[in-house]
């Protein structure tokens, strides 16, 4: 019974039930795409909404820089955009080392996929760290959900809704960057408890390496909206 | 899948291309920012000064740094024709998505310009 259901395993994961996998590729691998679609959407959701609340107060919309111009714990104001920079490179940086983690993935080479995962774990840290300053910074300086807060630019209802948006888009990427570190995590315990290579292959590091790097592309758009436009 | 491992050229060509695309994020972003910066220290005060330019410039930015990421890191561009279709093409939703609520938006802001802020 056990060995029967092995081998209905070992095919399955070759040919799914129809006796082909559909655009040959595995079941774990499109699935995760078809759910990155459906996060893709609930993110997008999010920024169209920022998208349309500024758009009817665009004469009044906090300055990007000016909100964003300090650099937490070092330098107050006057600063534009450097501290987020940095976050937005650690977080490219971090799928750099996630895609060469992949890659030795398929090369089965266990000790390389280890010493990419760390980096790509520390870099997440990082990022999270940088927006933990980045949050208590501007919530220091009176930015909430709730109440307007005195900025060098907006009025009283664009800068409401700015804070709403803000803490709203910017901490569900963050939820996202925690579970990623969590499955990065996950992963490298795994590859070192040698569990890929008894599989036989290292897929499991392809997956969350997709979900990851959609992680990036989403900061690529939060990015966008929030700091650039 | 279980995956072949690659031929050694195979592999090193695969890595080149990684960081090739690392060096093009890089960049791009370094000048959205450059940009962005400047735009806000010399045409700050004067707000009616178009920024339009600079906005389709850093949305196509964003775009082409999309695709790479795309492409390279989450290696689309080795998958087949069909399951790239099937991706791309239910975002195709978001354009209706962004031009409707856009227009929602600019709709309030004529109603507040009618009735007031609230």
């Amino acid at each position: 019974m056990a060995e029967a259901a092995t081998i209905d395993q070992n095919k399955e994961a070759q040919l799914w039930k129809g006796g082909k996998s559909p655009f040959g590729s595995s079941y774990g691998k499109i699935m995760m795409w078809y759910f990155l679609i459906s996060d893709t959407f609930t993110f997008a959701a999010l920024l169209i909404a920022y998208g349309a609340l500024r758009f009817a107060q665009v004469e009044s919309w906090p300055m990007p820089s000016h909100v964003f111009d300090s650099v937490p714990g070092l330098i107050d104001h006057g600063a534009p955009l450097v501290f987020v920079s940095f976050m937005t490179f650690t977080l490219i940086l971090s799928s750099v080392t996630m895609v060469r983690a992949v890659q030795e993935g398929f090369q089965m080479n266990k000790w390389g996929v280890v010493k990419w995962l760390i980096p790509t774990i520390i870099g997440g840290l990082i990022f999270l760290g940088s927006q933990y300053l980045e949050w208590s910074h501007l919530i220091h300086n009176g930015m909430t959900m709730t109440s307007p807060w005195s900025s060098s630019s907006g009025d009283f209802v664009s800068t409401v809704n700015f804070g709403q948006l803000f803490f709203t888009i910017t901490g569900f990427h963050g939820l996202h960057v925690t579970f990623g570190v969590i499955l990065n995590s996950w992963l490298l315990i795994e590859t070192l408890k040698g569990r890929f290579d008894r599989v036989g292959h290292y897929e499991m590091v392809e997956k969350v390496g997709l979900y990851w790097h959609f992680v990036d592309l989403v900061w690529v758009f939060v990015f966008l909206c929030f700091y650039l436009l | 899948m279980a995956h072949e491992p690659m031929s050694p050229e195979e592999y090193k060509h695969h890595v080149k291309d990684v960081y090739v695309t690392t060096v093009i994020l890089s960049v791009i972003t370094i000048v959205e920012v450059v940009l962005a910066v400047f735009y806000e220290k010399y045409f700050i005060d004067a707000r009616d000064f178009p920024r339009l330019p600079l906005r389709i410039f850093v949305v196509l930015a964003s775009i082409m740094k999309a695709y790479w990421i795309m492409a390279v890191f989450m290696h689309v561009k080795h998958e087949t024709k069909g399951f790239i279709y099937s991706i791309l093409i239910p975002t195709l939703f978001l354009v209706w998505a962004i031009i409707a609520f856009s227009w929602e938006g600019a709709s309030w802001s004529d109603m507040r310009d009618m009735f007031g802020n609230y």
